[in-house]
């Protein structure tokens, strides 16, 4: 009998040669996980606030148990079927009028496993996953599949009246519809529509009011719109949504909270746009949007701006009234996001202003929302179209809010890194890449909002 | 060539870790009985749910190994294992993110060390009742997948180290002479840690994931079958049951003795 001393060389040597053929195709990554270590700085709250957004997580995007699979024509069903029991699967269920089989993986395999190995069969023709589908649960709202192009786009004729009428463009807008999936919005996440006021009585608008407001133009606290202007910009970011009336709002269930900075005229002085901000942020505002701007650079403004930013508030501006260089605030690119217009074709308005402020674009050409019953006339819809940076602006400050309603720990400079980066570079043609007049892009809310799937 | 180096020295630490095992048995050498080496396969499936989420993911576990059995007298076997992993981890979140990322089917590669030690307590008869450890850890597991469709470019690195111990008592039934099936029974305890750090343009973001301590019970059937004087074929599976569904491992291997 051979002693231990005899045999454990040869053991290990055996060893050696296995270990070095094996691991020869290691990331070995021991070095890298001590770099991710040093680097991991994030504190406990962000674990906690997972378990928020994890709720609010859509359904899967297919069944983790199940497979469809379809052979080729030449296969019969007898021999089909007793292929796939040849492969253990639990249960095999055949849809007979389209020749299609759904079976149940077996325990302890995934679907992508399974499909791995469906499709090295030369019989079968494919073998997909079984995706989860979802009610039409477009919103309620009347409005909403006929006008709305900037939230949902089909490609559809038009016809405002007054010999107003145009066609879109299928897929040219800003995905409201797969975004709201994943995250409708947080009642308790406020956006601050520093404005002409707001309609607080509108059907839209009455149940997502925070409070009266603050009238910085006529100091008291009653931001009632004398315009339509601020109205209209509080219904496309946040119109009660799923009611049955008129029309869906980007954050569907965040809240309004008004700051009247402009007269019954359209006009403000700066100072009153400075208060109001500084006010909203004091007030709670998570998002400020501001449809409105002033041609002079002021260092005042900028630290209002500075001082929204700081406090953890995204401030979202219109860029301009028409094709000139971006005005301030939305100009004051650290602290503000800048918004150009694209039009229910994908392309940049003629109108839109341009400059290296310009963060985004958002749909801004023929856009509806609600407006005050005395604006619309006696006996007609409160509601109205509009165009401009006003009208895209505010789909920006609903992104913003959606994004902080599912993740309330991001910094402003985060939310704004993710609406710029997740936005569609639609004037690629022509201006590839970041450019001075759709910034990085339409916005695209589905991928600011729903996850990016590793593969 | 550089990560070629990088990657050798790596390679010696499970070779050194086994050394260093088989060094400890040498104070003993007299009582060693038995050693056989080989490979070996290990699988298995755990469905848990990661601190923070409410849903539940899966992590498919697979395993190549360089095993080493070492018998040290009363019927007391200690394994040693080193090799590769891969494991995926199947719909697996990372919420907390700028941008959200989920698992579509990205196994993580690897290496992972094992042990395992089966100790007879009692005879009696043809059956004979052992207690049996098992130990996986796998580490260093780490990938990097390119972020597309973005306004400016991305990746997202992900790095995971799991541990599994498992423990219970083995009813092997010895009738057969040089076929010993057996029945184990186990509590598990999966211990997992996953990072996650995104990179999109200026955008920066890491998450960090666990599961402190995923305990379940497991039945599997297994036999060792000596082919030959110096050939070992071991082989197990077994179910992993949880509410709403069942998980299962198998494991193969095959040793030669010396």
């Amino acid at each position: 009998m051979k002693t231990w001393e005899k045999r454990f060389p040869k053991a290990l040597a055996a060893l050696l040669v296995v270990l070095f053929v094996g691991l020869g195709a290691s990331d070995g990554g021991v070095v890298k996980r001590r770099s991710l270590a040093a680097r991991t700085v994030r504190d406990n709250v962000q674990k906690l606030r997972a378990k928020r957004a994890v709720a609010r997580r859509g359904v899967p995007r297919y069944a983790s148990d199940r497979v469809l699979i379809r052979f080729r024509p030449a296969v019969s069903a007898a021999y089909g079927e007793g292929l796939l029991e040849t492969y253990g699967f639990p249960s095999i269920r055949r849809i007979p009028a389209i020749g299609v089989y759904s079976v149940r993986t077996a325990p302890g395999v995934s679907v992508t496993e399974t499909l791995a190995m469906l499709r090295r069969n030369p019989s079968i023709m494919q073998a997909r996953p079984d995706y989860a589908a979802r009610l039409a649960e477009n919103p309620n709202d009347p409005y909403f599949p006929v006008y709305q192009h900037n939230l949902y786009n089909r490609g559809t004729f038009i016809d405002l009246g007054g010999g107003i009428s145009f066609q879109t463009t299928a897929g040219a807008d800003i995905k409201a519809v797969t975004a709201w999936d994943s995250v409708k919005g947080d009642p308790d996440v406020v956006i601050a529509v520093l404005d002409s006021g707001v309609d607080m009585t509108h059907p839209e608008l009455a149940a997502k009011i925070v409070s009266p407001g603050h009238d910085f133009v006529n100091d008291d606290d009653d931001a009632t719109d004398d315009r339509w202007h601020g109205t209209l910009v509080a219904g496309i970011a946040a119109a009660d949504t799923d009611n049955s009336v008129g029309i869906a709002g980007v954050a569907r269930n965040c809240r309004v909270l008004p700051v009247k900075v402009a007269d019954a005229g359209g006009s403000g002085w700066y100072s009153w746009v400075m208060d109001g901000i500084i006010w909203a942020v004091d007030q709670g505002a998570d998002v400020i949007n501001i449809s409105m701007g002033g041609e002079y650079d002021d260092p005042f403004l900028e630290d209002a701006c500075r001082y929204a930013y700081d406090n953890g508030v995204v401030v979202v501006a219109a860029a301009g009234i028409d094709a000139t260089a971006v005005l301030y605030p939305a100009a004051y690119d650290d602290y503000v996001l800048a918004v150009a217009v694209s039009d229910y074709d994908d392309a940049i308005d003629v109108d839109s202003p341009f400059g290296p402020e310009i963060d985004v674009a958002a749909p801004g050409v023929w856009i509806m929302g609600p407006i005050p019953q005395w604006a619309a006339g006696e006996g007609n819809p409160p509601y109205g179209f509009a165009s401009g940076t006003s009208f895209a602006a505010p789909h920006v400050s609903g992104l913003a809010a959606l994004i902080l309603s599912a993740k309330p720990w991001l910094s402003p400079a985060q939310v704004m890194g993710v609406i710029r980066y997740t936005a569609d570079d639609i004037n690629r043609a022509e201006y590839p890449g970041r450019d001075d007049h759709a910034g990085y892009g339409r916005i695209n809310m589905e991928r600011a909002l729903a996850p990016y799937i590793l593969k | 060539m550089i990560k070629k180096r990088g990657r050798r020295g790596l390679l010696f630490f499970p070779a050194v870790a086994l050394m260093l095992a088989a060094g400890g048995a040498s104070a003993a050498e007299s009582n060693i009985k038995m050693l056989a080496a080989g490979l070996s396969y290990d699988h298995f499936s755990r469905t848990v749910a990661w601190e923070g989420d409410e849903a539940s993911s899966k992590i498919l576990f697979h395993r190549l190994s360089a095993t080493a059995d070492f018998g040290v007298g009363n019927g007391l076997v200690l394994s040693l294992s080193a090799g590769l992993s891969l494991s995926d981890f199947a719909a697996l979140t990372f919420g907390s993110l700028p941008i959200s990322l989920e698992f579509g089917g990205a196994p993580l590669k690897g290496l992972a060390l094992g042990a395992e030690l089966v100790a007879p307590v009692h005879k009696r008869g043809d059956f004979e009742i052992a207690a049996a450890g098992r130990f996986v850890y796998s580490f260093g597991m780490s990938k990097t997948w390119p972020l597309e469709g973005f306004a400016v470019e991305g990746n997202a690195r992900g790095m995971s180290d799991c541990m599994e111990t498992a423990i219970g008592p083995r009813v092997s039934y010895l009738f057969f002479g040089r076929v010993v099936p057996y029945l184990e029974v186990s509590v598990r305890w999966l211990w997992a840690d996953f990072g996650m750090t995104e990179t999109l343009g200026d955008l920066v973001g890491e998450e960090r994931k666990q599961v402190g301590g995923d305990i379940s019970f497991s039945a599997a059937l297994g036999a060792d079958a000596k082919v030959s004087d110096r050939l070992l074929v071991k082989a197990k599976g077994g179910i992993v049951p949880f509410a709403g569904g069942v998980d299962g491992s198998v494991s193969i291997g095959i040793l030669y003795g010396f």
